[in-house]
């Protein structure tokens, strides 16, 4: 089941000054339970190609479905709603609200989707289990190591049952060890509870253990590889 | 949650909340104390004004106190007085028969008010007799004798026991005089007021003139003075040929200085409120900018912008809602303090006795001024609220998240 369509997406920033083609005619598809990191170097526009994914930004021709939805139609706060339902987010800088604990943070896009106190309550201990955080859960961000942070970004991605998850370079600040974490947690959601992950990033140890793997070269995609 | 956040949020950076926070209770108190000040100075006026002068209320023949002419009496004053008396709304009242004259001495001679008054009587409606400097109170026993003021004492070279002339016109325009003798030298916190008058027994000045059971001024007080229309009515009713007047009729310097007043404590208001304005917004702006990123992934990740706005818009309020009771428990503490021990102003007193005001001032403050002060900050808060959350709710998600 397909639940990302994208065709012959363009999108060119600073068209009127120093245009720089970021995406120059994209086409991709992505099924749902896929494992796919979007590889390439710095410019090759997978940033972008990521962002249009996640309803951030929209191409500047081509049609973007996700999950059954035109997403270029809709309006900004469709977006968000539509984002909110849709899409479970990790961020480089794992982004989290600093002033609220671990459980809190998970429990934030649920309170977004407005699930009942005592679902929030248990779906976010049961995310911070998952992730192999239960311990941790009255810690406030700044008590976390990074690794930890990015494993509550994990959970607060999932909690809130999205058809994917976008990560934007996950591993980027993670050194050895919680990189290896971070990826089995991931991989184990994607086995078990059939979790679609999409990943940018630079980082061989996430290309490594990624099942499909999409080169991007110069805003167009070079090769598309599934192991 | 959204509360949780603003107020965990309005904590991050302590340092500057507190300073803000300490800017509104630092200006809710300077507003409050300084219309409690301008309350006591306006009450220490219209006191002094009360206690010394005009009393509550006063009545005379209707055209009195426009011509001044003698013959404007009111008649059968004695009974009139004790028929006052009969009234439960009035505490106090005294007869007065009151003529322009010349008050000399060896050394000079100046025009006055020559109030004849009855000695028993006026202490319990004016504090004129508490008022005395130098020797004693007017006395029946004694024959003529005069109160002056300091200033006129001290502009004719008068002591206790001097003698002066007092020179009047009767009803048929004879020039009358008569030798008086100074019994005490008085001095109110009004130096106009001491300038023109000087007190005589009024029997006294009532057989100069051949006045029987007549006089020109009805003065009084009232036990309850909030009802001051209602008993100016009572009163007219009951002496209908005659004009009831109230102090504020009497001086309406008083009733200026009153309004004047309070919309000076509403301009300094306003003038805090634009000052808080420019404080908040420059706080909630870099508390907006710096947050960029955080506030990117919020919208990322499915917050709308009502709700975006409204966190921003809560930070805000909860900054002007912690701030304003603390710098309203202080102004009321402070003012009651100093409603209680008074602000000792003798430093400033010649200059402002020259106006009429008290040496000392007790603060005191209509108790709606404390809510007006608490609604003022909260508006001010919300107003100040909306440019910051309207930059907040402007970021692109795709932007603010990537922003450093």
């Amino acid at each position: 089941m397909k639940i990302i369509e994208i065709q012959n997406i363009k999108k060119t920033y600073n068209p009127d000054t120093v245009p720089v083609r970021a995406l120059r005619g994209v086409d991709l598809e992505i099924s749902k339970g896929e494992f796919t990191a979007i590889v390439g170097p710095s410019g090759s526009g997978k940033t972008t190609l990521l962002n249009i994914i996640g309803g951030l930004d929209k191409p500047d021709t081509g049609t973007v479905n996700i999950n059954g939805t035109d997403v270029i139609k809709l309006s900004d706060n469709e977006m968000i709603n539509f984002r909110r339902e849709n899409i479970g987010f990790v961020f480089q800088s794992y982004n989290l609200i600093p002033v609220l604990t671990a459980k809190e943070n998970v429990e934030f896009v649920m309170l977004l989707q407005n699930r009942d106190s005592k679902e929030r309550e248990s779906r976010s201990k049961s995310m911070l289990e998952a992730v192999g955080l239960s311990d941790k859960l009255d810690k406030r961000p700044a008590e976390l190591s990074g690794g930890q942070q990015q494993r509550v970004a994990v959970a607060r991605a999932l909690a809130g049952t999205p058809a994917f998850v976008l990560a934007d370079e996950p591993t980027a600040n993670l050194d050895s060890e919680s990189t290896a974490n971070l990826l089995d947690i991931m991989a184990q959601l994607n086995d078990e509870e059939g979790m679609t992950f999409i990943f940018s990033t630079h980082d061989q140890r996430v290309i490594d253990r990624a099942r499909r793997v999409v080169t991007l070269v110069d805003g167009n995609i070079e090769s598309d590889v599934r192991k | 949650m959204l509360l949780k956040i603003a107020w965990r949020n309005i904590w991050r950076s302590r340092l500057r909340s507190l300073v803000v926070m300490g800017a509104i209770v630092i200006g809710a108190w300077a507003v409050l104390f300084l219309a409690g000040f301008q309350g006591g100075f306006v009450e220490g006026y219209v006191r002094n004004a009360i206690e010394n002068q005009v009393s509550h209320l006063q009545v005379h023949h209707p055209g009195f106190r426009e011509e001044k002419k003698i013959d404007f009496l009111i008649e059968g004053i004695d009974a009139k007085v004790a028929q006052l008396l009969e009234n439960k709304t009035i505490k106090s009242a005294t007869a007065r028969t009151i003529v322009n004259g010349m008050l000399s001495s060896s050394k000079g001679a100046r025009g006055v008010f020559i109030n004849g008054v009855n000695p028993n009587t006026e202490p319990t409606v004016t504090k004129v007799h508490e008022t005395i400097i130098d020797g004693d109170f007017l006395n029946q026993n004694k024959r003529n004798p005069i109160l002056v003021s300091k200033k006129t004492a001290e502009k004719l070279k008068l002591k206790v026991r001097s003698k002066v002339v007092l020179t009047f016109q009767d009803k048929d325009n004879e020039i009358l005089a008569g030798s008086f003798r100074v019994i005490g030298i008085f001095e109110t916190s009004n130096a106009k007021f001491d300038e023109v008058n000087a007190y005589v027994v009024k029997k006294d000045v009532d057989r100069l003139l051949g006045f029987e059971n007549q006089g020109h001024e009805l003065a009084m007080l009232l036990n309850e003075p909030d009802s001051l229309l209602a008993a100016q009515e009572v009163i007219s009713a009951l002496l209908p040929d005659l004009k009831t007047e109230t102090y504020q009729e009497i001086s309406p310097d008083v009733r200026l200085f009153e309004s004047q007043i309070q919309s000076s404590a509403y301009i300094i208001l306003v003038i805090f409120m634009l000052a808080l304005i420019f404080g908040i917004i420059n706080t909630m702006l870099m508390a907006v900018l710096e947050r960029t990123r955080e506030l990117g992934m919020l919208m990322a990740v499915g917050m709308n912008k009502v709700k975006v706005y409204t966190m921003v818009v809560l930070e805000t309020i909860m900054l002007g809602v912690i701030a304003a009771p603390l710098g309203i428990i202080l102004a009321y503490l402070t003012i009651n303090y100093f409603n209680k021990k008074g602000i000792d102003l003798s430093a400033y007193s010649e200059g402002m006795k020259e106006f009429g005001m008290a040496e000392m001032v007790y603060t005191t403050i209509a108790p709606s001024m404390y809510w007006q002060l608490g609604v003022a900050v909260f508006v001010t808060a919300v107003l100040a609220s909306l440019y910051p959350a309207y930059k907040a709710i402007s970021l692109r998600p795709v932007e603010a998240i990537r922003a450093i």
